[in-house]
């Protein structure tokens, strides 16, 4: 890995983003998303479809993206193909098994493609809920119980952190109104329309703690990007985003006395094994691109990378270093929050932009090193990359 | 409603019948004693797959909690506030429940809780927590 010799040509690279429309898109299935999304990213790359030898894909919570993607875009010969789902992680983990295919020799262009449509469908989980459905399993008991999704159950990991360390509503307000403030910036974002801290306190109760601007939106469409070698890069048409270092953790957290839930992610096993592998630490990093479900999400990861101490999650990011204005750049597009929610494409896709230095007003001066997260389920899945415009020193 | 409408399955059956006698089921190591939550089916402190279901003591406490807001009613009215809750069994595994109570917005982490059961008409009784006689604990 990270070999400077013959080696070294194979070490692998993004070198294609396509990101298809997105948001309130209606009357496309995900499966014309993400064949929309591959199509993109290989023309962004300055590729043919038929230069693309691996496919991974991934599905949200609408489903419909499947094998037959490889007969909807017409590729044909593919040397690897394959579902990955580890939910908000999962971008993160398909640049990792692209970057080792390609590494191996196995495959030398993977296209790796996100799309969803939640929107499509009439009625939300909680329409079910009160619909009189009747519920079965483990995993439905919860539901039937009034964990009515996601946002209960971040509540809860949140409600914690607030409990042990003094995290304050008006602390998540700062990481909204940053992220807020920077997708004022970015004409991809949905939610332009810049806020205040008291406009966030003003927002609507969800799940206590959480207020309507504490979570991320929910969009249509579908994202894609292209993982090949360096060598290959080298004469195509966008610059080579380089993939230094990666690392997952899934804690598989006992729920029961004694757990980390809520209060330490499976950032902290994933970052320091994503920055060892590229040489840096939490110091070296420019620009982070952090997993948003949920403000709350942002200021743990913040504290499990090692950017501020544990438990001084709450103090560091209503300190002023974030926003456009601050010195610690996070989430520059507007993250899940305020730009589009592509579970773990939207921090990849936002890290590619400025690695290559394509932010337009909103990029970053120094983009040496950009780090990305993706978490998923309820702090139970994590991906990290560290990535940057030059090949590993 | 307060809670949903719940019908078993081969996996819960076991717990279900426990819930209709008015007992909270969870598993007991029989290799060495650690208590888990009712679903698991290896036992995290020592890997053995030997678990037994045994009556909770249906007390514990609160361990984390939010409060979930619905939408208001069509008529007006205010919108329901569900007091959703993390209990720490005092056996030590944990379960996601709700607590029945006229104050949702009084409940806290570190309150006693005792265990109830909500029997809804076409489902399974489902465990819910009230808030213990002494819920302020030391
Ligand atoms: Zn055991």
């Amino acid at each position: 890995m990270n070999d400077t010799s013959g080696a070294g040509s194979r070490r692998p690279v993004i070198a294609g983003l396509g990101l298809t429309e997105m948001g309130k898109v209606y009357g496309r299935s995900p499966a014309e998303f993400a064949a929309d999304a591959v199509r993109r990213a290989a023309q962004d790359a300055g590729l043919r479809l038929s230069d693309i030898d691996g496919l991974l894909f991934s599905n949200g919570v609408g489903g419909g993206v499947g094998l037959t993607l490889q007969r909807e875009l017409g590729l044909r010969d593919l040397r690897m193909l394959s579902e990955v789902q580890a939910y908000g992680s999962t971008a993160g983990a398909m640049v990792q098994y692209a970057s080792m295919a390609v590494q191996s020799g196995m495959v030398d262009t993977v296209a790796c493609v996100f799309a969803d449509a939640p929107l499509r469908e009439k009625g939300s989980a909680g329409a079910v809920y009160s619909s009189g459905l009747k519920f079965t399993g483990w995993q439905l008991l919860d539901f039937a119980s009034g964990l009515s999704g996601a946002n209960p159950m971040y509540a809860l990991a949140a409600r914690r952190h607030m409990d042990t360390y003094g995290t304050t509503s008006e602390q998540f307000a700062h990481i909204a109104v940053a992220q807020r403030a920077w997708a004022a910036k970015n004409p991809l974002a949905q939610m332009r329309e810049p806020i205040t801290v008291e406009d966030h306190q003003n927002s609507r109760m969800i799940s206590d703690p959480f207020r309507l601007l504490d979570c991320c939106l929910v969009s249509n469409g579908g994202a894609a990007v292209i993982v090949t070698s360096a060598d290959r890069a080298a004469d195509l048409r966008q610059p080579a985003v380089h993939v230094l270092g990666w690392g997952q953790a899934h804690p598989g957290y006992e729920m029961g006395r004694g757990t980390d839930f809520g209060l330490v992610s499976g950032a902290a096993t994933a970052g320091p094994a994503a920055m060892k592998m590229a040489g840096v630490g939490p110091a070296d990093i420019d620009i982070a691109e952090i997993y948003d479900c949920y403000t709350y999400t942002v200021l743990i990861t913040l504290e499990d990378y090692g950017f501020c101490a544990k438990g001084e999650g709450g103090a560091f990011v209503s300190s002023g270093v974030l926003g456009p204005e601050g010195s610690f750049p996070l989430n520059t597009g507007g993250g899940e929050l305020s730009s589009y929610y592509m579970w773990g494409m939207t921090p990849l896709s936002e890290a590619v932009i400025q690695a290559r230095g394509q932010g337009g007003e909103r990029q970053v001066a120094k983009n040496d090193l950009v780090l990305v997260s993706g978490n998923g389920g309820v702090l139970d899945h994590h991906s990290t990359l560290v990535l940057s415009p030059h090949p590993h020193s | 409603m307060t809670v949903g409408i719940m019908q078993r399955d081969p996996a819960t059956t076991e717990f279900f019948d426990g819930t209709a006698r008015g007992e909270l089921l969870i598993r007991r190591c029989a290799d060495c004693g650690h208590h888990s939550a009712p679903r698991c089916e290896t036992c995290p402190a020592c890997g053995s797959a030997a678990l037994d279901r045994v009556p909770a003591k249906g007390t514990g406490t609160i361990a984390s909690w939010t409060l979930v807001h619905g939408r208001p009613p069509r008529d007006g009215g205010p919108a329901p506030v569900t007091a959703v809750v993390v209990v720490e069994l005092d056996e030590g595994p944990w379960l996601h429940s709700q607590v029945i109570t006229d104050a949702p917005q009084e409940v806290r982490t570190g309150f006693r809780v005792a265990v109830d059961f909500e029997r809804p008409e076409g489902g399974e009784a489902i465990p819910v927590f009230r808030l213990a006689p002494d819920a302020v604990s030391a």
